[in-house]
C-alpha cells in the first residue's frame, strides 16, 4: 500500500469511524458518548470531503461537509445540554441507570 | 357543468364535515342545521350530476411522473353510487338529527359521517386508480371512527378495530394490484387498465384481478372476510344504514364491477366471484336465522344481500348487481332506520325482550315490514325485481348447484325476514319496555325511503340506459323496465322462487305458532364461531401478539447494543454491496 495523501485521507477516515464506533459500543458516560460521536462525525465529514474530491466534485463534498458541521454542532450543544439536566435530575451520568423507558 | 359538479358533490360533504366541526359542541342545534344542509345540498349536487353522465373525464390536474393525471370520470356506474351514497347518506343525516340529539360529541359524530360520504363518493368518480386508493382509506378511517363511536365502550372499540384491521387486508390488496397494474401499464388511469388489460402479461394480470378480488370481499364483508360486519353493529343505527346502505360495503362492489370487464377472462377469477357470492350469501342468512340481536339480523341479511350481488357479477350482469344493489341501498336504509327507531325507543337491540310492539308503534311497524318484504323478494316491492333478475341471468351463466345453493337462500332470507318482524313487532310483549313514538325527522327519512323501497325498481331502464351509454368497456344491454317486467313474469323460475320464499314464510309461521323461534339447536354454536372463522381471526391476532411479544427482547433501550445493532446493519449493508460488485 502506498501513501498517497488520498490513501491517508482514507485511513484517517476508517480510523476516525473506527474510534467512533468504539467508543459508542463501550461508553457508558453520557457526556463521552457525546464526544465519541463527535469524533464518528468528524471521520463521516472527512469522508464527504473525500468522496467530493475522488468524483470530481470538491465544491458539493465541501459544501455538504460544512452543512454536516453545522448540523452536528447543534447535536453536540443539545447533547451536552441535555447531559448537564440529566446529571441535575437522575444524579448519574450513567447511560443504562438514566433509562426509565419500560420495555 | 360536470366539472363542477363533480368538485360540489366531494367537496360539500367535506366542507360540511369542517363547519360542523368549527361550530363546536356548545350549539348543537347549529350542528344539525349545517349537516343537513350541506348533505342535502350534495344530494341535489350528485342528483343533477346524472343527467351530465360522461365517459370522459372532466377533471384533469396533472401531478407529475409519480402519480399520474389526477382524473375524475363522472361515468353511469360513478354517478349512480354517487347519487345512491349522497342521497341515502342525507337521509341518515336527517335521521340523526333526531336519534343524535343530546349527544355531547356531535361535531365528531358528523364530521366523520359527512366526510365518510365525501370520501364515498371521491372513491367512484376518481379515474385514478391511486386516488381511488386513497379515498378507500379515507372510507375504512371513517368508519373505524363511527362504529367506535361510543368509545367509552369496549365492545364498540373492539368492534371497529376489527372493522379496520379486517378491511386493512383488502386495503393491502386493492394497492397491491394498483402498483402491480402501475408497473405493467406505466399509468395510474382505471381507462388504461380496462382498454389494456388484454395486452398485460397473464400472470400480472391475474395477480390484479385476485388482489382486487381480495380487497373486494374485505369491504363487502364477504367470505372470508365477513366477519367484521356483524361486530360493527355497535355503531349509532344511522350509521349502520350510512355503512349498509349508502357507502363503505357497495366500495367492493363497485370495484368488481368497475373491473369486471378487464378480469372476466383470468382463468378462475368468475369462479373465484362466484363462489365468494355464493358462500357469503348461504353463510349470512343461515347465521341470521338464529340471531337474537336485531340489528344483528340485520347485518347478516346484507352480507348475504351483497353475497346476491357478487354473484351477479360473477355471472357476468354487472347491470343487475348494481340494480339490485341501488335497491338493496333504500330497503336496507329503511330496515336499518326503522331498527334504529325501535331501538331508539325501548332501548335495547334483544329481540328477546322486544315482542308486541304492532300497536304502540305503527308507523314504524308499517315501514319497517314493507322494508323486510322487499328483503325477503316479495313481489311489486324493489328487492323482488332485482333478486329475480340476478336469479334469472345467473341460471344460464352459473354452475347449476351453485344456483341451488342462492336459491336455498331466498328461501332462508324469507324465515328470518318473517322471524324477524314477528318477534319484534307481533307475538306477546315479553318485556315491560318503554316506549315513545318516533318524531317527525325520522318519520320523514322513513317515508321518504319507504317510497322509494316501493319505486325504486321502475328506474331499471334508466339505470340501463345510463350504464350502457357510459360504459364503453362494459358490455351492458339496454333494457326497459317495462321489457325487465314482462320477461321475469313470464320465466318460470321467477315463480319456483316465488314458491321457495312462500315456503320460508310458511316454515316460520309454523314455528311462530309453536314459538320456537329462539332455539337455533346445532346452529347457534356455528352462528357464535362465525363458522370456524372467528377462531381463525383470533389465531392470527394472538400470533402477530406473541411474535411482538418475543421481538420485544431487542427492544433494550441500552445505548450500547443498539451502537451494535447499528454497526452490525452496516456491515450487513457493506457485505451486501461488496458482493453485488464482485
Amino acid at each position: 500500500m502506498t501513501f498517497t495523501p488520498m490513501n491517508i485521507v482514507l485511513l484517517g477516515v476508517i480510523a476516525l469511524l473506527g474510534v467512533g464506533f468504539y467508543g459508542l459500543l463501550v461508553t457508558r458516560n453520557l457526556i463521552k458518548v457525546v464526544m465519541v460521536l463527535q469524533i464518528l462525525i468528524k471521520g463521516a465529514i472527512t469522508a464527504l470531503v473525500l468522496a467530493g474530491k475522488l468524483s470530481g466534485n470538491l465544491g458539493l463534498g465541501q459544501s455538504t461537509a460544512a452543512t454536516v458541521i453545522v448540523a452536528d454542532t447543534i447535536v453536540a450543544v443539545v447533547g451536552l445540554a441535555l447531559a448537564v439536566q440529566v446529571r441535575r435530575r437522575f444524579g448519574t451520568l450513567d447511560v443504562p441507570k438514566i433509562s426509565t423507558l419500560r420495555g | 357543468m360536470a366539472g363542477i359538479l363533480v368538485v360540489l358533490v366531494i367537496l360539500l360533504p367535506w366542507v360540511g364535515a369542517l363547519a360542523v366541526w368549527l361550530a363546536q359542541n356548545r350549539q348543537p342545534k347549529l350542528q344539525h342545521t349545517l349537516a343537513v344542509i350541506f348533505s342535502v345540498l350534495a344530494a341535489l349536487a350528485s342528483i343533477l350530476l346524472l343527467g351530465d353522465a360522461t365517459s370522459d373525464p372532466v377533471i384533469q390536474i396533472s401531478l407529475g411522473s409519480a402519480f399520474g393525471e389526477l382524473t375524475f370520470v363522472p361515468d353511469g356506474l360513478a354517478v349512480s353510487l354517487t347519487a345512491i351514497a349522497t342521497v341515502i347518506g342525507s337521509l341518515a343525516v336527517i335521521f340523526s338529527m333526531e336519534y343524535m340529539r343530546g349527544d355531547e360529541q356531535l361535531g365528531r359524530y358528523y364530521f366523520l359521517v359527512l366526510f365518510f360520504i365525501g370520501a364515498m363518493t371521491g372513491l367512484v368518480l376518481s379515474g385514478n386508480l391511486l386516488f381511488t386508493f386513497f379515498f378507500w382509506e379515507i372510507t375504512a378511517l371513517c368508519s373505524y371512527g363511527l362504529i367506535s363511536f361510543y368509545n367509552d365502550d369496549p365492545k364498540a372499540v373492539a368492534g371497529g378495530i376489527k372493522a379496520l384491521i379486517i378491511t386493512q387486508v383488502g386495503g393491502v390488496g386493492l394497492l397491491a394490484g394498483t402498483l402491480v397494474a402501475f408497473t405493467a401499464l406505466g399509468s395510474f388511469q382505471i381507462s388504461d387498465l380496462l382498454a389494456n388489460s388484454s395486452a398485460l402479461p397473464a400472470a400480472s394480470l391475474a395477480f390484479i384481478a385476485f388482489s382486487f378480488l381480495i380487497a373486494a370481499a374485505a369491504k363487502s364483508a364477504q367470505f372470508p372476510f365477513h366477519s367484521w360486519l356483524p361486530d360493527a353493529m355497535e355503531a349509532p343505527s344511522p350509521v349502520s344504514a350510512l355503512i349498509h346502505a349508502a357507502t363503505m360495503v357497495n366500495a367492493g362492489i363497485y370495484l368488481l364491477a368497475r373491473f369486471y370487464p378487464a378480469f372476466e377472462f383470468v382463468p378462475g377469477w368468475r369462479t373465484s366471484v362466484l363462489l365468494v357470492g355464493a358462500i357469503s350469501a348461504l353463510i349470512a342468512s343461515l347465521s341470521a336465522l338464529v340471531a337474537t340481536d336485531l340489528k344483528r339480523v340485520l347485518a347478516y341479511s346484507t352480507v348475504s344481500q351483497l353475497g346476491y350481488m357478487v354473484y351477479a357479477i360473477g355471472s357476468g350482469s354487472v347491470l343487475a348487481s348494481q340494480y339490485h344493489l341501488l335497491n338493496h341501498a333504500f330497503f336496507k336504509a329503511l330496515l336499518f332506520l326503522a331498527a334504529g327507531s325501535v331501538i331508539h325507543s325501548v332501548g335495547t337491540r334483544d329481540m328477546r325482550r322486544m315482542g308486541g310492539l304492532r300497536g304502540k308503534m305503527p308507523f314504524v311497524r308499517n315501514v319497517f315490514i314493507i322494508g323486510a318484504l322487499a328483503l325477503a323478494g316479495v313481489p311489486i316491492l324493489n328487492g323482488f325485481w332485482s333478486k329475480e333478475l340476478i336469479l334469472e341471468v345467473s341460471l344460464e351463466n352459473s354452475p347449476l348447484w351453485i344456483h341451488v345453493l342462492m336459491l336455498a337462500g331466498v328461501g332462508l332470507t324469507a324465515f328470518y325476514t318473517f322471524r324477524m318482524i314477528w318477534l319484534v313487532f307481533f307475538g306477546q310483549e315479553r318485556d315491560a319496555l318503554h316506549y315513545h313514538p318516533a318524531g317527525s325527522p325520522m318519520k320523514f327519512s322513513l317515508a321518504i325511503l319507504a317510497v322509494g323501497t316501493f319505486t325504486t325498481w321502475l328506474l331499471f331502464g334508466g339505470l340501463s340506459e345510463l350504464l350502457a351509454s357510459t360504459l364503453p368497456y362494459h358490455d351492458i344491454e339496454v333494457a326497459s323496465t317495462a321489457e325487465l317486467v314482462t320477461a321475469l313474469l313470464s320465466a318460470p323460475a321467477t315463480w319456483f322462487t316465488l314458491v321457495i320464499v312462500a315456503v320460508g314464510f310458511a316454515i316460520c309461521w309454523v314455528r311462530a305458532r309453536g314459538y320456537r323461534l329462539f332455539g337455533g339447536g346445532w346452529l347457534t354454536p356455528l352462528v357464535e364461531s362465525s363458522f370456524g372463522f372467528e377462531s381463525l381471526n383470533q389465531w392470527i391476532v394472538r400470533g402477530v401478539s406473541t411474535s411482538a411479544e418475543r421481538l420485544r427482547a431487542t427492544q433494550t433501550g441500552e445505548l450500547n447494543w443498539n451502537i451494535f445493532g447499528i454497526f452490525g446493519g452496516l456491515l450487513l449493508v457493506l457485505i451486501i454491496l461488496w458482493l453485488g460488485v464482485k
